[in-house]
């Protein structure tokens, strides 16, 4: 359903993406795991069109897009069928909750206050957030705030979305609430993107683990291929790595 | 011996041109606000050379005193008026150009360059993830502006903008120096009819005074409302 060719994507001088090709399945959650700085989010703006890739093609259902050439309707038409949850939330600071998840339906659906406003109560209702529907975000913590981007996001009904680090900005009491409700929306059959550093998490709930490595896709599989039984020098090394620091952090937090 | 009597009288003699005044403000705060708009795009845009004109301009509105830059204008506008109106074959006598519309021009120049700078930090105040949100849900360049940008700037620089307006009262004291009569210019006049300076002085100051009391008040009064919803 979502098909990847050949992405590139160059900061100036630096190619950060190597050319990547990946396919998705409807109602798979494709995690994306690897060392800082290898180029994941930039993977997922590229989807959102946040970067402007200098090659590549993507395939989203009936859109289709090669980024030599893309238009400004084809980014839109992208994007709308695309949505970004941000590690920094980034609600509209001006608006309430509910307002926040009913403003792109009005403004880009062209749905009546009305419609935008039952849709938004049911999303809210499904990330526990409902009470909380006429607070500015300012008012809420991050993990509520972060719940409120998510319904945000769902409520334009996107064919994928796409979640870069949900729970980095988090206090780790926060991060159960977020991956709770990212697990329901995984259960609901959307199509999921994720890049997490929550291994547990991702070994959890991913129907595809994906390892990159320096702009390139290095190896991807199911989780207990990627986690358990992987072959890959630098996969292991990864995993390896990141378990210290785990065990590290577990034993200066006790 | 300072007297009561007098002082009521002028106040109220006074009070007959805080409307024009007022008006007049606004009017320049309104233009100055636009031009102060139009600085802000360039400069964020960096387009080439008028960048760079806009930057000696602004420079020299800041580094002149208000007062030489009216002189400057009573002089020079009529002038400026009379050659750019010949072009488009229109006759005009420099000597007709109400002395009124050199005030408005001047001060709208003079505030643009501060307008500027209040509508910029305005607009750098609403964060790169909001604006990156809104392109991410699908807005176009429009929508980001009007549903996102703009209420957010305009919030943040309303408290300014009112500072501004009291700047631009005040600025308008000098208008009698061409012969507008604003608030400064009528107490003057009142003082000269009754002899009594003092009396209408106070007068003025009292004026000016409840003016800024007012518009501070209402500064308040928003910036707390604001900060109350977020
Ligand atoms: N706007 C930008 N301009 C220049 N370089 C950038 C920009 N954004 C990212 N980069 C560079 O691109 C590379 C990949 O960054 P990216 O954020 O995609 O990595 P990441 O895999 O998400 O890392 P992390 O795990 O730390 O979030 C990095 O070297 C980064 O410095
Ligand atoms: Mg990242």
């Amino acid at each position: 359903m979502l098909t990847l060719k050949n992405l590139r994507v160059a900061f100036g001088e630096h190619e950060v993406l190597k050319g990547i090709d990946i396919t998705v399945q409807k109602g798979e959650v494709v995690t994306f795991i690897g060392p800082s700085g290898t180029g994941k989010t930039t993977l997922l703006r590229s989807i959102n069109y946040l970067e402007k890739p200098s090659d590549g093609e993507v395939k989203l259902s009936d859109v289709g897009i090669n980024f030599k050439s893309a238009n400004k309707k084809d980014i839109l038409k992208l994007r709308r069928k695309t949505a970004m949850v941000f590690q920094q939330f980034n609600l509209f600071k001006h608006k309430t909750v509910i307002e926040n998840v009913m403003d792109a339906q009005i403004a880009i659906q062209k749905k009546s206050k009305k419609e935008a406003y039952e849709k938004s109560c049911e999303e809210l209702e499904k990330v526990g957030l409902l009470e909380k529907k006429d607070m500015y975000p300012s008012r809420l913590s991050g993990g509520q705030q972060q719940r409120v981007s998510i319904a945000r996001a769902l409520a334009l009904e996107p064919e994928v979305i796409l979640f870069d680090e949900p729970t980095s900005a988090l206090d780790p009491e926060l991060v159960g609430e977020v991956l709770k409700v990212i697990e329901n929306v995984a259960r609901s059959g959307m199509t999921i993107l994720l890049v997490t550093h929550e291994m547990r998490f991702a070994k959890n709930i991913s129907s595809k683990v994906v390892f990159m490595d320096q702009g390139h896709i290095v190896e991807q599989g199911t989780p207990e291929e990627i986690f358990e039984k992987s072959t890959h020098i630098r996969t292991r090394q990864f995993l390896k790595e990141y378990y210290e620091t785990e065990e590290e952090l577990a034993v200066a937090n006790v | 011996m300072f007297k009561f009597d007098v002082l009521a009288e002028d106040f109220i003699g006074i009070l007959m041109v805080v409307p024009k005044t007022l008006l007049l403000a606004i009017l320049i705060l309104f233009l100055s606000t636009l031009l102060g708009g139009v600085i802000a795009l360039i400069q964020q845009y960096r387009i080439p050379v008028v960048a760079q004109i806009v930057k000696v301009f602004t420079s020299f509105l800041r580094g002149t005193p208000a007062v030489v830059l009216l002189y400057l204008m009573y002089y020079a506008l009529p002038q400026i008026a009379h050659l750019l109106l010949k072009i488009v074959g229109i006759e005009f006598n420099p000597h007709d150009l109400n002395p009124v519309v050199v005030v408005i021009v001047t001060f709208s120049l003079t505030m643009s360059a501060f307008q500027s700078e209040i509508i910029r930090g305005a607009f750098m105040s609403v964060s790169e993830g909001q604006i990156e949100a809104a392109h991410s849900l699908g807005y176009n360049f429009l929508q980001t502006l009007s549903r996102v940008i703009m209420p957010q700037a305009l919030m943040e620089a309303l408290p300014d903008f009112l500072n501004s307006y009291m700047v631009i009262i005040k600025a308008l004291s000098l208008a009698f120096l061409i012969t507008v009569v604003d608030i400064f210019a009528q107490a003057k006049i009142m003082g000269a009819m009754s002899f009594r300076y003092l009396e209408a002085f106070v007068a003025a100051a009292l004026i000016y005074w409840l003016i800024s009391a007012i518009l501070t008040a209402l500064i308040n009064r928003y910036e707390l409302r604001l900060r109350k919803a977020y």
